[in-house]
């Protein structure tokens, strides 16, 4: 079984925002102005160690999203992908409190009480209504997954930085690019041991 | 340098909790592991970069909103797990130990009964603007509690069982519920902290009181004591007291996660979430206690509140000194 | 892994065909957060409804293959097209130059598809306010006044201002519009872009274009990046760059900021803006001082080094140190580095072009080149990065004010060249022309007003400019005037002249930017993705565009409307003699067709739209590596046919993917440096000496072909027997026939003929590199030593130098300011902040500012500060505090407008046009400094002062 994964190749990421307006582009329907499904950082901005990494929801194995909410609104796709579902979302922000990667993103500035429903990078694969449904492609945007394709952001990216896909075959593309460059074959600084 | 006060900040209010909690997460080794961040910054190599990663290190970012700008939240997850591991079980035991602990101890000690049995005279013990602030306050605690309850518990122990939609609105109706009662007990809590507390002043019988378990034990040494105790006994102080300092915490914790407009720091927020859970647990606890108390333990309780008038020698029994205050200044106000 | 489609689209589509939308923006209030978006949200209702039209996803899907209209990387694009809807956008991982990638500008290409901020249909000014008109009208309006203007002031009363988005055809048309109108008045962005590159290297060795190819800077081994940011400029440009790198290539970034490409650098070199000569000669001082020159290549192939030599001599590293502020040390490591490992390539952009001395800029680095021997060469050469999508295409076809297509100047007889190609009466074309000698100088064949200065051309004293007038009325033809310095000129000439007419997809700064009540046009034209046709990028390859679709609301291709003005202007027929003209649409093939018939110069000959769409349908086929097809229809060619692709269609040349390539055939696309200043200088040779191409007959130096020359080389009767009449008393680049150019590659030699690339150049005020301190310079001890020039006359305007650099401004302006990209916008950015995917990123105009300098002035991160310039003007924007500058520099980025100092101009826009962001323009504080040979603007070293607002 595939088990998606990203990963952000900081030595090639240049902070250009191509996978922030190609996942823009490809999930139009869902997300409008003040939504990034998607987001670079760039680390010691101006100064000699500068990097930059794009970085998004990262389809955690042991995601704490699915941990810590309420409404049990997540799920995992047989490809390791999480989704949520929207119409159980009840806005309560604990996703956003306790993911690492600042990936979930409410849609209203309300001042009180429910945020809205959680929008979240999808891996482009949809959400729980039928494929390419009115429904899905409203609330959740593209489904390239189902169309066997891979997410935009990746398939965009100005210089292969963001790799996405199945995690063995990201992290070897990875490990051959990290050594041809001569560097110890390290994920974002951890030795990678799941999938 | 705000985040890493911020970060301070969530040190200081969770970190005690925590390691009061037994948990094996040391203040030191965070402090330490900040400092070494600070340090790195500037630096150039591939570990530095990633230790700056993750200990949450801030960078630029075009994208707007909270905290964009770091890429690890390094709390976030160690709260979610607090939550899950500790809190969520810990609530649970809660419910169900303290309520199975009073039900134990009701079959095998009964209820506390008035030794003298009714008098049938009924003295004023709170006003109608009492009884208001208490069913308010009472109401929309118990709303809070189950709505609460589910918000914690129910994908454990009701979305298994019951079919999506159901569940979809269960929680969605727990959360709206929750979040509009919310305001409503804190005016009541906050208006009962004020009118109750001159009554609830701790003084040196309310130690005798402890010391005989309120005189609610009808077995052993204790049988048969009635301790002396004032307007509110020991044990009422004391919930009234957590209830004042846990009220606010949750309170205040509350209010923090229900205005998302503020847009607090994930820290904060999950600080916010963790406090209110914390107090959630200890007032959820004592109401559990508090109802009991008023009602099936002790006899005659219940009608306080219901008309606002106790029997008189219910008042004799469990609130002697304020009797005896009353009635040497003339001032008991029995029922027509 | 491989992906398998999971789902059964068949199967969904049997069900309830819902109403599936992507632009469902439209009907989404959840987009209108931002300030103006919320404001401008509810367009002019008149949106075509295509916009709204529900597609289901299983309606059938046509793929167009186009091209991202954003840099001149050339990035290909799938454009997926549903019941006429720009539905998707897939990555096309089989195009040789990006394979998929995209930068964030790429990557929301489709947005042009929704364009709900265009320009929707022809408007006027009228009592202030904006009133619709029916295309008809407006051409009527726009054409009589035009006309009016001419009968009293002459043709050069019109400024025709075109742009780098034309395709090479409308391009083409454009300069030809122009023409026939009678004016040379005519310019575009490449002024301000790369002009002193284009003059500084074309009279360096030929051509003065990118040397080689994106792709071919994988084989580099060291690459030098001198005012150079790809990271934001050509962000896809990396992908081969830092391919390059990882296989071992050493990166020197020479910038005054660390850039984000300095990140990604193993060595970066502070310097000083406007120091860039003394940089380089720095850099020879160490190459000469260890013996580092590549001594044969500089005998065989380059004239007046020792000229160089002389003059480096002057620039040892202490003084390079005071002047540029680079280390000694450092100076000398990168010295070392370039000359031991090669090849090298040096890269440069807007950071060295846009200077007062630009020109010269350019030549130093092509001389630091030639001195390495890295020319000619794979992994070698100077990569110079265009920037628009088509500013190498617009350059080429003579969107300029100094030359005709093709760099043929603007000299009669290279009127007659073209009057041949367009099959015109020469007479026709000169009489169209203003008659008068005009300060000495004849209208039809002298250099016209430039895009920098066109306010200049309206503001200046009529007596002191070599035309009959003042300019009254301007076209900006996809251009944004907020891309030129001193904004309030810029405003003060848009209000002073009789009408202002902007032809464009957005209504850009000039239609709002002025204070004006009247007399202001604003023609919708459409975009590319509107209309097809060929694009030229930055490596000269041409690229086949495909019409994604229809154009949007009432707009209208750009050579539509050119026709439209011609019939108006009564010169249609001229116009389109040998096109075919479908209603008012001129055929976009024919166009290719008969450029293809008189570009001989520069190589658009072979080219034939039927080639460039086979190499547009067979993308998959060239090697990313190599750009080159191993097989396939286009086998042995290089993608795109980078010019020079020599001779007619029929001939099959490949193209030229790296010039001056001496180890290959010509015909392959091989060469040498261009012989085209004649044989000798001064008594000295300065053709090419014991070096030669591959294969070529003559196994020396040898001048351009001429039909005298085939005669006395024998090859006359190479020629066939029509080749010969059209070759007769013609030479390589005005034989129309190509049978000149067919006979030299037969022969293994190169048309142009094989000379030396030169250091002197000797019709230039500065014959070789010289440094010179900025107008406004902090460094006022070293303007006695590198003084600017005197004030003079640089084409029909008066140019003031000396009398800026005499007054002192670096007391109450102390801080250095440049300006840049950002990667999300580009150009003026009225298109990109228009792209609410775009917009959202980049929301607020910033000026870069070191710690230092803010906290001297009390200023923190997010503040409002006023940026002061030593003309007067001032502008708000928000500090960004940031070690990335230095000390005493501060950097804008300068895509923002929409504010003009600290007034917003929003009222001043149509209805539902205003972008959705808006900023003020970093060039209304940039100030005077005009290239002496090019009138590129000054737009990278200037002087402000910075407080808090």
């Amino acid at each position: 079984m595939a088990v998606m994964k990203f990963l952000c190749d900081t030595k090639r990421c240049i902070e250009c925002n191509g996978c922030v307006t190609a996942c823009k582009n490809e999930n139009a329907s869902a997300i409008g102005w003040g939504i990034q499904r998607r987001r670079v950082v760039t680390l010691h901005d101006g100064e000699p160690g500068e990097a930059s990494i794009s970085v998004a929801c990262m389809h955690c194995t042991d995601a704490p999203c699915m941990a810590v909410c309420p409404a049990d609104c997540f799920y995992r796709t047989e490809d390791g992908i999480v989704l949520h579902n929207k119409e159980t979302c009840i806005g309560c922000g604990y996703c956003f409190y306790a993911c690492p990667f600042g990936a979930p993103q409410f849609p209203k500035k309300s001042a009180f009480g429910s945020r809205g429903k959680m929008d979240k990078c999808t891996f482009c694969a949809g959400g729980p209504e039928p494929d390419f449904s009115e429904a899905e492609r409203k609330l959740y945007g593209a489904n390239r997954i189902a169309e066997g394709k891979l997410p935009m952001c990746a398939e965009l990216c100005a210089t292969k930085a963001l790799l996405a896909g199945d995690a063995g075959v990201v992290s070897d593309i990875y490990r051959e690019r990290t050594a041809a460059r001569g560097a110890p074959g390290t994920i974002w600084g951890y030795t990678p041991t799941t999938g | 340098m705000f985040i890493k006060s911020l970060r301070s900040l969530f040190a200081m209010l969770v970190i005690p909790l925590v390691l009061s909690m037994g948990l094996g997460l040391s203040a030191s080794a965070m402090a330490a592991d900040e400092q070494s961040s600070q340090q790195q910054a500037g630096k150039t190599s591939d570990a530095d970069l990633w230790r700056a990663v993750k200990s949450g290190e801030s960078g630029y970012t075009v994208a707007k909103g909270v905290e964009t700008g770091v890429l690890i939240n390094v709390v976030g997850n160690e709260g979610e797990i607090v939550r899950n591991q500790y809190l969520t079980p810990v609530m649970g035991i809660t419910v169900v130990g303290v309520f199975a602990a009073f039900l134990f101890f009701y079959l095998v000690n009964g209820p506390s009964k008035l030794s003298k049995g009714f008098s049938g005279k009924m003295v004023l013990r709170w006003t109608k603007a009492d009884l208001w602030i208490h069913w308010v306050m009472a109401t929309s605690c118990l709303a809070l509690i189950f709505t609460g309850l589910n918000i914690m518990l129910g994908k454990h122990v009701l979305q298994p069982y019951i079919g999506e939609g159901l569940w979809a609105s269960l929680i969605y109706g727990s959360k709206t519920i929750h979040d509009w009662v919310g305001p409503i007990f804190i005016v009541s809590w906050l208006l009962s902290v004020v009118k109750w507390m001159p009554m609830q002043t701790f003084k040196m019988y309310d130690l005798k009181w402890f010391l005989v378990v309120g005189g609610y034990v009808n077995f052993g040494p204790f049988k048969g004591k009635h301790p002396d105790s004032g307007f509110a006994n020991a044990g009422e102080k004391l919930w009234f007291w957590s209830l004042t300092l846990f009220g606010l915490f949750i309170a205040a914790s509350g209010l923090m996660l229900v205005l998302p407009g503020l847009d607090l720091p994930r820290e904060a927020s999950m600080a916010a979430l963790l406090i209110h859970s914390i107090s959630a647990v200890i007032i959820i606890a004592f109401t559990i206690v508090h109802i009991w108390m008023a009602t099936v333990l002790s006899e005659g309780g219940m009608e306080c509140m219901v008309s606002g008038y106790c029997d008189e020698n219910w008042a004799i029994q469990h609130h002697n000194v304020w009797y005896d205050e009353m009635k040497d200044s003339n001032s008991i106000v029995y029922k027509n | 892994m491989r992906l398998t489609r999971k789902t059964d689209q068949a199967a969904v589509s049997n069900k309830a065909v819902l109403g599936l939308n992507r632009r469902q923006f439209l009907k989404s209030a959840s987009l209108a957060t931002g300030g103006i978006a919320a404001a401008s949200m509810l367009g002019a209702g008149m949106m075509r409804k295509a916009e709204a039209k529900d597609i289901p996803h299983d309606t059938p899907t046509e793929t167009k293959r186009t091209i991202c209209s954003h840099c001149s990387v050339g990035c290909g694009i799938y454009a997926e097209v549903q019941n006429g809807v720009w539905t998707g956008q897939e990555p096309a991982f089989d195009h040789p130059f990006n394979a998929g990638g995209h930068c964030a500008k790429g990557a929301a290409l489709r947005e042009h598809g929704h364009g709900e901020k265009r320009l929707k249909y022809p408007m006027k000014l009228e009592g202030g306010k904006w009133k619709r008109l029916s295309w008809d009208q407006a051409i009527e309006e726009v054409g009589q006044q035009a006309l009016d203007i001419r009968k009293e002031s002459g043709p050069d009363s019109i400024f025709f201002m075109g742009s780098a988005k034309f395709s090479n055809e409308q391009a083409y048309m454009y300069r030809k519009f122009a023409a026939m109108w009678g004016t040379n008045n005519v310019d575009h962005s490449a002024r301000i872009c790369h002009s002193t590159t284009v003059a500084g290297v074309a009279n360096t060795w030929g051509y003065g274009a990118q040397t080689n190819s994106f792709n071919d800077i994988r084989n580099a081994k060291a690459m030098m990046f001198i005012g150079s940011n790809p990271c934001e400029a050509h962000p896809v440009a990396m992908q081969h760059i830092l391919e390059g790198k990882e296989r071992g290539a050493k990166i020197i970034v020479v910038d005054p900021r660390f850039t984000r490409t300095a990140a990604k650098s193993d060595e970066f070199v502070h310097i000083r803006p406007g120091t860039d000569i003394p940089f380089i000669y720095g850099l020879l001082w160490h190459i000469f001082e260890n013996g580092w020159e590549d001594q044969t290549f500089i005998d065989q192939r380059v004239y007046g080094m020792e000229r160089i030599r002389e003059e480096v001599k002057k620039y040892p590293p202490a003084e390079v140190a005071n002047i540029v502020g680079a280390s000694e040390e450092q100076m000398y490591r990168v010295a070392k580095l370039l000359a031991e490992t090669k090849p090298g390539t040096i890269v440069w952009c807007m950071g060295g072009t846009q200077h007062h001395v630009g020109n010269a800029n350019t030549r130093a680095y092509c001389i630091l080149q030639l001195a390495l021997g890295n020319m000619g060469v794979s992994g070698g050469g100077t990569n110079i990065f265009r920037g628009h999508d088509n500013v190498q295409g617009a350059t080429d076809f003579g969107l300029l004010f100094d030359t005709l297509p093709g760099y043929y100047g603007l000299k009669t007889g290279s009127w007659k060249h073209w009057c041949n190609v367009w099959d015109l009466d020469y007479e026709w074309v000169k009489s169209r022309f203003d008659q008068e000698p005009r300060l000495g100088q004849d209208p039809m064949t002298s250099t016209g007003i430039p895009c920098s200065r066109w306010h200049d051309g309206v503001l200046e004293d009529k007596s002191k400019i070599a035309q009959k007038d003042n300019i009254h009325m301007a076209f900006f033809w996809g251009q944004s005037v907020n891309t030129e310095t001193r904004g309030r000129e810029v405003r003060e000439a848009l209000n002073k002249m009789k009408t202002v007419v902007v032809v464009d997809p957005f209504p850009t700064m000039a239609g709002v930017m002025h204070e004006r009540t009247d007399g202001v046009y604003l023609l919708p034209a459409a975009t590319q993705f509107e209309t097809y046709g060929s694009v030229s990028a930055s490596n000269r390859s041409l690229q086949w565009r495909s019409q994604v679709i229809e154009p949007l609301f009432e707009s209208k291709p750009d050579h539509v409307i050119m026709y439209k003005l011609a019939k108006k202007w009564g010169f249609e027929k001229e116009f389109c003699k040998h096109i075919q003209v479908n209603g008012d649409e001129p055929l976009i093939e024919d166009m290719t067709r008969e450029y293809n018939k008189g570009m001989w110069t520069i190589g658009y000959t072979g080219q034939s739209p039927e080639r460039l769409k086979m190499h547009q349908e067979n993308w998959g086929t060239f090697d990313i590596q190599s750009l080159e097809a191993p097989g396939g229809p286009a086998k042995g060619e290089t993608y795109g046919l980078p010019w020079p692709c020599w001779g007619t269609p029929e001939m099959k040349h490949p193209g030229t993917q790296i010039l001056y390539r001496t180890g290959r055939e010509v015909k392959y696309g091989g060469g040498n440096f261009r012989a085209r200043y004649g044989v000798e200088h001064n008594g000295n040779n300065i053709l090419a000496e014991g070096s030669y191409s591959k294969g070529s007959e003559i196994k020396d130096g040898y001048p351009e072909f001429t039909d005298k020359m085939l005669k006395q080389l024998g090859w006359w009767d190479d020629l066939t027997a029509e080749e010969k009449v059209a070759a007769e008393g013609k030479n390589w680049k005005t034989d129309i026939s190509g049978g000149i150019q067919r006979v030299a590659i037969d022969h293994g030699c190169i048309p142009y003929g094989n000379a030396k690339a030169r250091c002197i150049v000797w019709n230039f005020p500065d014959d070789i590199p010289l440094h010179r301190e900025p107008l406004y310079t902090p460094r006022r001890d070293l303007v006695a030593k590198y003084p600017t020039y005197e004030d003079r006359m640089v084409a029909r305007l008066p140019t003031l130098y000396k009398t800026i650099q005499d007054q002192d401004f670096s007391k109450g302006f102390p801080l250095i300011i440049t300006t840049g990209r950002l990667v999300e916008y580009e150009g003026g950015g009225e298109e990109t902040r228009s792209n609410p995917w775009l917009a959202e990123l980049q929301q607020e105009m910033f000026i870069e500012i070191n710690p230092a300098d803010a906290a001297d002035r009390g200023i923190r991160d997010g503040d409002d500060v006023f940026v002061h310039s030593p003309e007067g003007a001032k502008i708000t924007v928000k500090a960004m505090v940031i070690p990335r500058v230095v000390p005493g520099e501060c950097f804008m980025p300068y895509h923002f407008a929409g504010v003009f100092e600290g007034k917003s101009l929003e009222k001043n826009y149509p209805e539902g046009t205003v972008p959705y962001v808006i900023g003020e323009a970093a060039n209304t504080v940039m100030t005077y400094g005009y290239d002496v040979v090019t009138q590129m603007q000054e737009t990278k070293v200037s002087l402000c002062q910075v407080s808090k607002a």
